[in-house]
């Protein structure tokens, strides 16, 4: 029989709420990866999409945010089976509906944005929601958030026309992907 | 006083038993490489100690192969999770007493 005192059985305690706070830590970071690539396939895609058929640029985002969503449900309904955390369910859908509304008010009703304001505008609402997630599940979407956000604003101010949407498929497409990877890596 | 389960008291067990007992019971388990990431261990020594967890009933090991590549994923049984749980509670019950013999 093992014998320990009660300095011995905190520090035991301890390990153990570490180590499921890495664990769950991982949970996310596994899921939120994935969707991470995907959302990144996808908007490298719509911001070449648009700077191919300027004048398509509402049908082409609407096309790359209901697939979004869509890709967020399946990669989640495969993670359940996985790791048996529902991770997409009615408030999610709900989460997302509340964000396209207030942001779509925001920037249509609310001011008239110009395409150009609108092509920065999502990516740092995006961005907004993977900085405060981060506040709670890891420093990584912090990161990625500020990084993104960054590249953005830069682009909006230094990089003239419609070689802006190359940038942004490259910063916000690309940066999501990369992000996703390292991620995937921690 | 229940007492403290010598199986899952050293460190590495306790941290692997932590590891897999933070998963639903529906999920899939930890993959070896995932788990020697949480748990710090080397190669063998963790694969030592998932065997005298295996041994005791405890985990289940799954070995397959996923493309080329062979896939070692570990879960905690339902005795596992239970002597787990029970293990806790002796922890806790041990800070108990001495909290309240002070």
């Amino acid at each position: 029989m093992t014998n320990v005192d009660a300095r011995e059985a905190a520090s035991a305690l301890s390990d153990i709420e570490q180590i499921v706070r890495r664990v769950r830590q991982s949970r996310i970071y596994d899921l939120a990866s994935q969707i991470m690539i995907m959302s990144g396939v996808l908007v490298f895609a719509g911001n070449l999409a648009n700077w191919t058929w300027p004048r398509y640029g509402g049908y082409v985002w609407l096309s790359v945010n209901v697939l979004n969503v869509v890709g967020c449900a399946v990669i989640s309904m495969f993670g359940y089976q996985r790791t048996g955390v529902r991770a997409f369910d009615g408030r999610m859908l709900a989460a997302f509906l509340l964000f396209f509304a207030f942001g779509i008010f925001c920037s249509s009703v609310l001011g008239h944005f110009t395409p150009r304001q609108m092509g920065a505008f999502w990516p740092i609402y995006f961005m907004l929601f993977y900085i405060l997630a981060g506040l709670w599940f890891g420093g990584a979407f912090v990161a990625i958030g500020l990084g993104i956000t960054v590249l953005t604003l830069i682009g909006y101010f230094f990089v003239g026309g419609f070689a802006f949407l190359l940038w942004m498929a490259v910063v916000n497409g690309g940066g999501l992907i990369l992000g996703g990877l390292w991620m995937r890596r921690g | 006083m229940a007492e403290l389960d010598d199986i899952i008291h050293q460190p590495l067990r306790l941290r692997i038993m932590a590891a897999l007992n933070a998963l639903s019971p529906a999920a899939a388990g930890l993959e070896f490489s995932r788990l020697k990431k949480l748990t710090g261990a080397t190669d063998g020594n963790l694969g030592a100690h998932i065997e005298t967890l295996a041994k005791a009933g405890y985990v289940a090991v799954d070995k397959a192969f996923v493309g080329r590549k062979p896939q070692t994923t570990v879960t905690a049984t339902a005795a596992g999770r239970g002597a787990f749980a029970r293990h806790v509670a002796t922890l806790q019950e041990i800070i108990a007493a001495s909290a309240r013999q002070a």
